[in-house]
């Protein structure tokens, strides 16, 4: 057993080095295919972790003029607690407004703004979160109110376009990975007919089929293995230079369980390149 | 030790290249075939090593039909027959001694085996002090040699040899049956496939004399023939 670990390392060592370009070809389609696939996994998950962080509590905020009276906020309140539409409101004063908007951006941003400069708000959860939109249309034109948001339009908006980006990096993913994986196929074809006279010879001694065709097809996993190495180091890269903030943030364990992905992807295109070569090129 | 019972072997294009063969060949037997081409002889060579099955009848060898070996099998019937050819079929970037190896490693034999057979068996081809080179630095003749090495070093039961004098010089095929007289000597059984009709002669082996894919003569320490196979 030992010697044929010995020798089918170093024949597979010695196949990719003969076709070297062909080989380095195949490894880089495969990382570009499957960093393609490992970025269009991260934003799929960034993406459904910031639409569950905004669809829980708050929908609807409604923001009071800076100058409303005491009254104007009153009258406001009363409303949203009686209103059936609403389930319930949580009243933000300017010193906790000003805490949230601390937390939601960079120290270098915050200096601007004080205390005094925060709006008041309510923050509300509508009974039915489709009735945002309802809850919007009646408190816009209160008086004393300022504006009134509801996330609900932009988090469907934000859903499509990434679900488009993402139909668009899997559909381009899709096609490398097929001309991965006939790269593959060839350069084990190559490989095989390079060895023909050896593959011959052991034909003749009486070496097993296994025994032939094992090397051709470490070969192929080699080459996806490496190409998804590559691509996990890109992932890897993009998540660590290129972090995405706040509600999109990813934590490591996604990060990992991504790179898992990509790296079981490209194992499994090179082996069912070479696996495919084998069936139709090598006659054992 | 071989036995050919019926067998009967038709090409998918219609031309029979054997018919209603019985043979037996004896544990240890020198044998020579003989036949113009297309007489049958390399039929027979490539049933014996199972590369192909024959349409009717049933091959023995060593008592095991190789009819019924399972697919998976037929490496490990390989392994007991050794094969030599008019073309050598060495490996052309490998070195003498590597060629011989690599029938030891490719069957998986541990280092220590191939550390001690192959120096052994290029001894007795008389090659030692050529196992560094490679087989373009060799003579035809050396280079068959390389090949009976090659075939003999597992120390299969069955040598067979497809015209292994073919290319050779009279000179050279002389070393060369004497290598293959010497390993039927250790009791290996030898086929050999020839057109060399002095060298049958002079040899006085059994005889078997295959035309149109029939046997039209088997004889004891028998000779080439004068209308025969490929004399006519």
């Amino acid at each position: 057993m030992r010697v044929y670990f010995r020798y089918a390392f170093r024949e597979t060592i010695s196949n990719l080095w003969r076709n070297r370009m062909m080989t380095l070809a195949a490894i880089l389609t495969v990382a570009v295919s499957l960093s393609l696939v490992g970025s269009a996994l991260l934003l799929k998950q960034s993406a459904a972790q910031a639409s569950v962080a905004w669809q829980t509590g708050t929908r609807v905020t409604v923001w009071m003029n800076a100058a409303a009276s005491q009254g104007e906020l009153d009258a406001v309140r009363t409303q949203l607690a009686d209103s059936p539409l609403v389930h319930k409101c949580v009243f933000f004063d300017q010193a906790r407004d000003y805490k949230e908007f601390l937390a939601s951006l960079p120290p270098s941003e915050t200096n601007v703004l004080t205390a005094a400069d925060m709006p008041t708000s309510f923050r509300c959860e509508p009974t039915i979160p489709a009735d945002a939109f309802v809850v919007e249309s009646t408190f816009k034109n209160q008086p004393g109110v300022y504006a009134v948001t509801a996330p609900e339009q932009q988090i469907r908006q934000m859903n499509h376009a990434i679900r488009i980006l993402q139909i668009v990096f899997l559909a381009l993913a899709g096609v490398l990975l097929l001309s991965a994986t006939v790269l593959i196929l060839n350069t084990i074809r190559m490989a095989i007919f390079a060895r023909r006279r050896e593959v011959s010879v052991m034909k003749l001694v009486g070496a097993t089929n296994w025994f032939i065709r094992i090397p051709f097809i470490t070969e192929g996993f080699i080459q996806g293995l490496l190409g998804s190495f590559v691509a996990a180091g890109v992932v890897t890269a993009l998540h660590t230079w290129y972090p995405l903030h706040n509600e999109f943030a990813l934590n490591n364990v996604a990060l990992l369980g991504t790179n898992a992905v990509v790296i079981g992807v490209g194992v499994l295109i090179g082996s069912v390149g070479s696996a495919i070569a084998i069936r139709r090129f090598l006659d054992v | 030790m071989i036995r050919f019972e019926n067998v009967g072997k038709t090409y998918p294009n219609g031309t029979p290249a054997l018919k209603d063969i019985n043979l037996d060949i004896e544990k240890g037997e020198f044998v020579f075939l003989v036949g113009a081409s297309g007489s049958g002889k390399t039929t027979f060579l490539r049933l014996l090593l199972r590369e192909e099955l024959p349409d009717s009848g049933r091959i023995l060898e060593a008592g095991r039909d190789i009819g019924e070996l399972p697919k998976w099998r037929v490496p490990y019937l390989r392994r007991n027959i050794g094969c030599v050819f008019q073309d050598f079929r060495l490996l052309p970037n490998k070195s003498v001694y590597e060629n011989v190896a690599f029938a030891l490693e490719v069957i998986g034999r541990p280092r220590s085996t191939v550390e001690s057979q192959v120096p052994q068996i290029l001894e007795l081809v008389g090659l030692s002090d050529k196992s560094k080179n490679l087989p373009s630095e060799l003579s035809g003749g050396e280079q068959q040699r390389v090949a009976v090495a090659r075939a003999f070093v597992n120390r299969p039961l069955i040598l067979l040899a497809d015209e292994p004098t073919g290319n050779l010089d009279p000179a050279n095929s002389e070393s060369i049956m004497a290598l293959l007289e010497r390993i039927n000597r250790t009791g290996t059984t030898v086929v050999m496939a020839t057109h060399d009709k002095a060298l049958v002669d002079r040899m006085r082996r059994r005889v078997v004399v295959l035309d149109k894919g029939e046997i039209i003569r088997d004889q004891v320490r028998g000779v080439y023939g004068v209308n025969e196979g490929a004399a006519r």
